[in-house]
């Protein structure tokens, strides 16, 4: 999973902003976004996010990987991921 | 910390979150330098008889560019004077797009050849916007005097051609509104990526023209109209923005939510907004970091807010807006 290409992520204290910047628009997030966020900058996969996640808050993988997949959706809805060539 | 990652999802916008809750700006607005080829009626810099003495020097344009870098800056514009005229574009953009910052470069198109063309888009900009204010030569030239329509025409072009993001900024005025149309259909017909405008600025140059540029309401009318009508058209196949307010309601808006945003001048100061003439912050004396401090305080100052109201009252103060006021002299 990649980045569009205009868009830029910054880490903040209260969690990240996502600046899509050929349309100009700003997304804000909480921190678990942010970790999100980060560990999708590094090309980890939507199983390896819940993965991370459901560690370090210690919750079932089952539950967190559809979350993650609708944030990730909802991510390529706003114009701030790729779509995957199958989607 | 939340356990959710629902809770995490995007917000629609920056709406709940303020200006002062980012660690540093998240847009430079850098004037680069004051030089120009052109001397526009309706010039908010007033370049060409507002010309800096003291510009950056290249060590402290250096510094300058490693702070946005390390301050994780992820959106840049570069505008003038004319930047292409600026000895160190091509070095500056380039360290920029190598750290992964997006930069859109603001330029009146005339030093814009094919080779300059390719040279920007092998840098990989977010866009490049290019003034042509009008369909016409004759137009064009009302407003920009010595300005050849016929090579900006072509820098658009050579532009589309090297695969730059290109989009078109059209001021209106009396001389041009009539046309606003047939520049859509032009750009279209170019292949740029979008049409950007909104009602012209009553600051530097253009103040001081007010009663020879500005349209009347009723133009104004129509020229939202054609808007409207071209945006419909060209829905999905090329972008067309438009600003409905004019600059008072902006800085009226602006005293409420002001822009996480930085406005640097050539000399390396740092203004509040276009509009004000506040200075907050010197980029020889202060580090970036330093600025955003200052220049989140700066919109709180009794100074800054009760001009602001002035201005929304007489809009006729906006031409005061390069007559800079140092907010914290000597500080």
């Amino acid at each position: 999973m990649q980045f569009e290409k205009h868009v830029r992520v910054r880490q903040e204290k209260f969690g990240a902003v996502v600046f899509e910047t050929l349309s100009e628009k700003l997304f804000v997030t909480n921190e678990t976004g942010a970790r999100i966020l980060r560990l999708l900058e590094e090309r980890k996969s939507v199983d390896a996010v819940a993965a991370d996640l459901s560690r370090v808050y210690r919750k079932e993988p089952v539950g967190i990987r559809e979350e993650v997949q609708e944030f990730v959706q909802k991510l390529q809805t706003n114009g701030i991921m790729m779509k995957e060539p199958q989607e | 910390m939340t356990h959710d990652p629902t809770q995490a999802a995007p917000a629609a916008a920056i709406a709940g979150t303020s200006y002062s809750d980012f660690d540093a700006p998240l847009f430079v607005a850098w004037q680069l330098n004051s030089a120009c080829n052109l001397s526009c009626l309706h010039c908010c810099e007033e370049v060409g008889d507002h010309l800096f003495s003291d510009e950056l020097t290249p060590e402290e344009v250096t510094f300058f560019l490693k702070q946005i870098v390390d301050l994780r800056i992820p959106y840049v514009a570069i505008s003038g004077g004319e930047p292409l005229l600026h000895p160190r574009f091509f070095e500056i953009s380039s360290f920029l797009r190598a750290h992964g910052t997006s930069l859109k470069v603001e330029t009146n198109g005339l030093l814009i050849d094919r080779q300059v063309a390719n040279r920007i888009g092998a840098l990989g900009f977010r866009s490049v916007q290019v003034s042509v204010d009008g369909s016409t030569p004759q137009t064009f030239r009302m407003m920009r005097p010595n300005g050849d329509w016929e090579k900006v025409v072509e820098a658009c072009d050579h532009l589309v051609a090297a695969g730059v993001t290109t989009e078109i900024v059209f001021v209106p005025s009396k001389f041009n509104i009539h046309e606003t149309g047939d520049v859509i259909e032009m750009a279209y017909r170019m292949g740029t990526y979008g049409f950007y405008t909104g009602k012209i600025m009553r600051i530097g140059r253009a103040a001081r023209n007010w009663d020879l540029l500005c349209p009347t309401e009723t133009e104004y009318e129509k020229f939202f109209d054609v808007l409207k009508e071209k945006q419909t058209k060209y829905d999905g196949k090329m972008k067309i923005y438009y600003y409905p307010y004019d600059v008072v309601e902006e800085l009226r808006y602006r005293l409420d939510c002001p822009a996480a945003s930085l406005l640097v001048i050539p000399n390396g100061k740092v203004k509040l907004i276009g509009p004000l003439p506040f200075v907050c912050a010197d980029l020889r004396r202060h580090s970036l970091s330093e600025a955003w401090q200052r220049y989140k305080r700066a919109w709180r100052e009794p100074e800054v807010v009760t001009f602001a109201k002035r201005v929304v009252e007489d809009p006729r103060l906006l031409g005061e807006a390069n007559k800079w006021v140092e907010l914290y002299p000597g500080c």
